[in-house]
């Protein structure tokens, strides 16, 4: 059992009000909650918690980010047991001196390690369609696959997208909420009147990533891209995924997002970074997550007993970026010349190199775009510069002078002129813009 | 170019007694169009883009007059003169009890029998604006004094809808006004509220007793009422709480920041995004008080087009004063006198959030 002993408990009823110790200031004529039970003399020890995540992705390390929002929202102080390089390792766990312990279920080695722990156990993560899939005995914080699946898939549709695919990974015990994503999208694309067969060809798994078989993964994938109709809306249920995608579309010149639009899950900023065209991809609420495991974990210190309560986390956003701007254009020239000015425009490329890329005279290019985007390309090539400048500046890590060099803009003079005339503002004004806070 | 200088208005039906009832319609640069009946004042519905510039309507509304009368969900509506609720239906004022009209078992809610949701409003245009007005006669729901009341509503090019409140009265009488809209931001009625994200600036709330009366006020840190940083309605609703069993989701007033008696700021107070549309919804006000409440009693309510609002179809935010405030000791500021006009500024901002 546990080392410490437990606290008093603060919070007979368990329903989440305890550890007030600061009473509010305003007047009042209510009675305060918890007017004088807590003052102790010496500070209680603090829970010692384990948290079993593997810290080296964007996933894990939101929910710990959480789960340390959550104790900064309180009084709580819990000495907190990582290991050293943030990873999951589950040598001696059952030795654990300590009180309580947050954990990814998604690893099955995890949950097995776990099975009848003495201690409290509050599980994290995929949500299963089957609810027997679920452990019976812990309490389970899971990322809803279905509102994942939904919001990526509503946003495709939102885009004018009318056929759609999924990319998921080959079967795995550690991506078992893979699976529950292409149950996801077969469930959604079963309710818009597909058949199963037809669903079923909507799925591609692919190969497991390795560096042997990365030829070969890409080459088939390409494949596969080809004979999809197109105009195409696929999500992939990772980023590291859609990035596959729009690797392979970029080998075999398949305009991005003209061709196929691409969406991903998890919103991470290296795949983004790893990609010429800027990846949209599904926020989940692993923060929120974090959040709620740490809330029941803190009420199961004071004595609560959840059973095996779940709680679905939705996600919380999406990030749209160019990867699903799609509008649709009738002149394939056009988007030819799009997706080439996409990726080199803060190359510094001029419209002749346009259109040679495109092989039609500049006349010719410019009439076509004049139809259909009412606008010149040389417009369109600072458009692109603009959006990655303002993508750049947002990040505020980058000198505006380096912003200025990386989007292909010939002189910081040049960078201020054009957001002055385009947005109204300096890029610095921007920046300071940009950055106040956002919700979710 | 439309003018937005005139709002168009066209008839809407009448009442019982045949008095016909009207729509006006405040439209702004966007293309966005906000409907408001004199019937209550209403905000019946709000079309407003999303992030591909489509519009569709975040208000949940009835298709007519005969069903806001038959509703009790106080749809879009102004309330008055007490919105919420005042336990035991009574109040002392300069040693005088007074006793109201009990509509929810031994309490006041919402104004009363009639109440402000149900009476036909005059109407003026102003500006681009509506000028609604309404006289509310001594004893009306059992309050003293002869009140006049001035909504005024107002759309900007920036999506904002401001809603000014004045009042005056001939006689001392308590008054706390709000507007009783239910958001649902997705545009499409039948998706719930829960895939919002809300964010709510307070640090406390009022805990309430089983006829949702505030009993205590208590700290939302470490708790489901924590919005400080913003979550999802939905997860929210299911952290273990026994208030979130009591009210069968969120039926609670937030305690808002800079919360002096009188000369408040308009501050924003609240966000809420959806990430499938991108709209986002921001609140300021110069009130003290929030009821965030989370469309709990909501079964089978009929809406728009025909359709149904179910469970969590849609959140309000209402800014006002604290529920059954006029009971507290310290209540003088929520008396309108005749050399002491009621007035309360509350904004309602619809836009596009780049992302999350």
């Amino acid at each position: 059992m546990a080392a410490f002993p437990l606290k008093s408990r603060i919070n007979e009823t368990g329903n989440g009000t305890g550890d007030k110790h600061a009473a509010p200031t305003a007047d009042t004529a209510y009675p305060r909650a918890n007017p004088t039970m807590t003052k102790p003399s010496v500070p209680p020890k603090a829970h010692r918690i384990a948290l079993l995540f593997n810290a080296n992705k964007v996933y894990d390390r939101e929910i710990i980010t959480g789960v340390g929002n959550y104790l900064l929202s309180t009084r709580i102080g819990w000495d907190v047991f990582l290991e050293e390089d943030f990873r999951c390792r589950l040598t001696g766990i059952e030795r654990f001196d300590g009180d309580g312990i947050i954990a990814d279920f998604d690893d099955p080695a995890v949950s097995e390690a776990l099975q009848g722990s003495p201690l409290p156990v509050v599980a994290v993560g995929s949500s299963y369609e089957d609810g027997s899939d679920y452990p019976s005995d812990v309490p389970y914080i899971a990322t809803d696959n279905l509102k994942l699946i939904s919001l990526a898939y509503t946003h495709l549709i939102g885009a004018g997208l009318q056929h759609f695919a999924l990319y998921s990974l080959p079967p795995s015990p550690n991506h078992r909420w893979a699976r529950q994503r292409e149950l996801a999208f077969a469930r959604l694309r079963g309710a818009d009147g597909r058949s199963p067969e037809a669903i079923e060809d909507e799925i591609y798994r692919g190969l497991s990533t390795s560096a042997p078989s990365w030829n070969q993964a890409i080459e088939q994938l390409t494949h596969w891209l080809q004979a999809l109709p197109k105009p195409v809306g696929i999500i992939a249920v990772t980023d590291a995924r859609a990035r596959h995608l729009l690797q392979a579309c970029l080998m075999s010149g398949i305009p991005v997002p003209e061709e196929v639009a691409i969406i991903g899950i998890d919103n991470d900023p290296l795949a983004r970074t790893l990609t010429r065209i800027p990846l949209s991809s599904v926020i989940q609420g692993t923060e929120e997550m974090g959040r709620t495991a740490a809330h029941l974990l803190h009420q199961m210190l004071h004595g609560a007993r959840f059973g095996a309560r779940r709680i679905l986390v939705p996600p919380v956003g999406i990030n749209v970026l160019e990867s699903t701007r799609h509008r649709p254009v009738a002149s394939p020239y056009v988007a030819r010349a799009r997706h080439f000015i996409r990726q080199y425009a803060c190359q510094g490329i001029r419209t002749e190199q346009v259109a040679d890329y495109v092989g039609v005279s500049r006349s010719s290019l410019e009439e076509h775009f004049r139809r259909e985007l009412n606008c010149t390309i040389h417009q369109e090539i600072l458009r692109q510069k603009l959006d990655a400048a303002k993508a750049l500046l947002a990040r505020r890590d980058m000198a505006t002078a380096e912003v200025a060099i990386r989007c292909g803009f010939t002189s910081l003079q040049y960078m201020h002129a054009v957001f002055r005339r385009e947005l109204g503002c300096t890029p610095r004004e921007f920046q300071e813009r940009a950055s106040a806070p956002t919700p979710g | 170019m439309i003018n937005t200088a005139l709002p168009r208005s066209e008839p809407w039906g009448s009442l019982p007694g045949a008095q016909p009832v009207r729509l006006f319609t405040l439209r702004n640069a966007q293309g966005m169009r906000v409907a408001i009946s004199d019937l209550g004042a209403t905000l019946v519905s709000w079309h407003a883009p999303d992030r591909a510039g489509r519009l569709g309507d975040v208000l949940l509304g009835h298709d007519t007059p005969a069903e806001y009368l038959a509703s009790t969900a106080y749809m879009g509506a102004i309330i008055g003169r007490w919105a919420n609720r005042i336990a035991g239906a009574r109040f002392v004022l300069d040693g005088v009890e007074y006793t109201l009209d009990r509509n929810e078992g031994p309490n006041l809610l919402h104004g009363g029998n009639s109440g402000f949701h149900r009476a036909l409003w005059d109407v003026e245009e102003d500006g681009g604006g509506l000028v609604m007005r309404l006289q509310s006669e001594e004893g009306e729901a059992g309050f003293p004094g002869n009140v006049d009341v001035t909504v005024h509503y107002s759309l900007d090019d920036e999506g904002e809808l401001t809603i000014d409140y004045r009042a005056r009265s001939d006689a001392p009488t308590p008054l706390n006004l709000t507007n009783h809209a239910y958001f649902n931001l997705t545009g499409e009625p039948g998706i719930d509220i829960r895939g919002h994200v809300i964010s709510i600036e307070a640090d406390r709330f009022f805990e309430v007793d089983a006829a949702l009366i505030p009993c205590r006020e208590s700290l939302v840190a470490g708790n489901a009422f924590d919005f400080r940083q913003s979550a999802p309605i939905g997860a929210r609703l299911d952290w273990p709480h026994e208030q979130l069993s009591l009210a069968g989701g969120f039926d609670h007033c937030y305690v808002l920041p800079g919360n002096a008696l009188e000369g408040r700021p308009v501050r924003e107070v609240a966000r809420v995004y959806d990430p499938a549309s991108g709209r986002e919804l921001t609140v300021s006000t110069d009130q003290r008080g929030l009821q965030f409440y989370t469309g709990n009693f909501l079964s089978d309510e009929p809406g728009h087009n025909g359709s149904r609002y179910g469970r969590h179809a849609g959140f309000c935010l209402e800014a006002g004063a604290f529920p059954n405030e006029i009971n507290r000791l310290e209540r003088d500021h929520l008396i309108v006198r005749p050399d002491k006009p009621y007035r309360q500024v509350t904004k309602y901002r619809l836009g596009v959030a780049a992302h999350a």
